[in-house]
């Protein structure tokens, strides 16, 4: 081998950058254990860039060399029992010359995780680090515990905001329906108000001596009311129907609704003209064009 | 460097490496006192070359002290200088450290610190016979230097470089061995 050549070549360069492979670092070794012209070659490399990282020195920060010194100490005895073995196990290894933790460019040996681990010296006396780590530990809880609180309350709250937009709805429904039964009312006292109106009571015949209405009607603007107080639920398929009678005869005045018929809400009738009397009759869903006499229930004169 | 005496600094601070690597072999803990006030100045500026943040660097050195205890009995003073030696341990370290993913993403997160650790300028007064740093990189040129610094202290792979600066790889290799070159030269 041409050693000026090796030497001019570069690889002893690149061997203290620390950038070549296993094989290849390993060849420069050999090659600078046989030759010592290469070897001081080497050395001269390595100054070269120890001056390099000398020159990049930063004077630590006040109070890092107590606590680093002391950070070091402490780690070093919280591993001690583990030294021993770590000496003992490294001893033969030390001794060839190709092993790893030898040559300057080499990383040492991995340790295990614990002997590199950065003991930080607290201020205070020996029992500082296990408060801390209690201080840890407890704020760990507490910062879970929070988050399963925030979880909690988050959920609670969700399902909340769900509730209240179901109860605003059914409200809002349960307000315009009251609004518009409330304006109908008004509507009606208005109607029954008016000193216009007449009252008539229709009473029972001898069939259903127990049906009572009362029908309120307006010679002026021809309205008809009818409030049921109280009358027989009529059969299936069939429904009451008002009757004015005005020189006896017959004029359909409409069909009571379910609802009128079980007396909950006062009825607007169709208008008649005149009248001397009202009546209700049973009749087919729909209403008849004449009353079917022997259903008469209720009747009243004015 | 010029002999003042019979005992040049050189060798004076030979004679103090080769006892400081006895007591150290001996397992005399006061030895890393004398460890530190010797080399932290210069492991810490390299470590925080590397890492950019002082309360990283810091940590890194511990942890390289507690390395260095342990794995001492490995050491062998004829294969090379304990400087270079600890110094290799600090970098690695401090690159492990820079390549940890925990690491990049907490790290851009602090802007702001970072740039207040690459204002630190390093320290003049180190030692009185070491070349500045200054004065070393004004040897270097440009080129040069950044892949001196990507190699040393980005812990980036020569393949990494080349493409990291899109070049060839036989020109990083070049310029690297070219730019180690000149920095050995300089202390001849």
């Amino acid at each position: 081998m041409n050693i000026q050549e090796y030497i001019e070549s570069g690889i002893l360069e690149e061997y203290a950058l620390g950038v070549l492979s296993e094989a290849e670092r390993a060849e420069v070794e050999r090659v600078v254990r046989e030759h010592p012209e290469v070897s001081r070659e080497l050395q001269q490399i390595l100054n070269g860039l120890d001056a390099y990282a000398e020159a990049h020195a930063v004077t630590p920060p006040e109070g890092m060399r107590e606590r680093v010194l002391q950070g070091w100490q402490q780690a070093i005895r919280n591993t001690a029992g583990q030294e021993i073995l770590i000496q003992t196990a490294d001893a033969p290894v030390a001794t060839p010359l190709m092993t790893a933790s030898v040559t300057p460019m080499q990383p040492v040996p991995a340790a295990p995780e614990q002997q590199g681990a950065v003991v930080r010296q607290m201020p205070a006396a020996q029992e500082a680090p296990s408060r801390l780590k209690w201080l840890i530990a407890a704020s760990v809880a507490l910062l879970l515990l929070s988050g399963l609180g925030n979880y909690l309350l988050y959920s609670r709250l969700q399902e909340t905001e769900a509730n209240l937009e179901v109860a605003q709805t059914a409200q809002s429904r349960y307000a315009a329906t009251q609004q518009a039964a409330l304006n109908e009312r008004d509507q009606q006292l208005a109607v029954l108000r008016n000193a216009d109106f007449r009252a008539v009571e229709l009473k029972g015949t001898p069939k259903s001596p127990e049906a009572l209405a009362r029908v309120y009607y307006n010679p002026k603007t021809k309205a008809v009311y009818v409030d049921v107080r109280n009358l027989p639920a009529p059969p299936s398929g069939k429904q009451y129907q008002l009757w004015a009678l005005d020189n006896g005869k017959p004029v359909d005045a409409g069909m009571l609704a379910t609802t009128t018929a079980a007396g909950d809400s006062i009825q607007q009738m169709k208008d008649i003209d005149s009248a001397q009397a009202f009546a209700m009759t049973v009749e087919d869903a729909g209403g008849v064009a004449s009353p079917t006499m022997s259903t008469l229930t209720v009747i009243g004169n004015l | 460097m010029l002999p003042v005496s019979a005992t040049t600094p050189e060798s004076a601070a030979l004679e103090t490496e080769v006892l400081l690597v006895q007591r150290l072999r001996d397992r005399d803990e006061g030895a890393m006192t004398i460890f530190y006030d010797k080399y932290s100045a210069a492991l810490y500026g390299v470590i925080l070359r590397i890492v950019k943040k002082e309360e990283t660097a810091e940590d890194v050195l511990q942890e390289a002290m507690v390395k260095i205890w342990h794995s001492f009995p490995s050491y062998d003073a004829e294969k090379g200088r304990l400087f270079t030696w600890v110094m290799n341990v600090c970098r690695n370290l401090a690159i492990d450290k820079i390549r940890s993913r925990q690491y990049r993403v907490g790290s851009r997160t602090q802007p702001i610190e970072e740039s207040a650790a690459l204002r630190q300028a390093a320290e003049p007064s180190f030692r009185p016979e070491h070349i500045g740093l200054q004065e070393m990189t004004n040897q270097l040129n440009p080129e040069q230097r950044q892949i001196v610094d990507l190699l040393y202290f980005g812990g980036f792979t020569q393949s990494e470089v080349a493409e990291e600066l899109n070049l060839p790889l036989g020109t990083v290799k070049t310029r690297a061995r070219a730019a180690i070159k000149v920095l050995s030269k300089l202390i001849r």
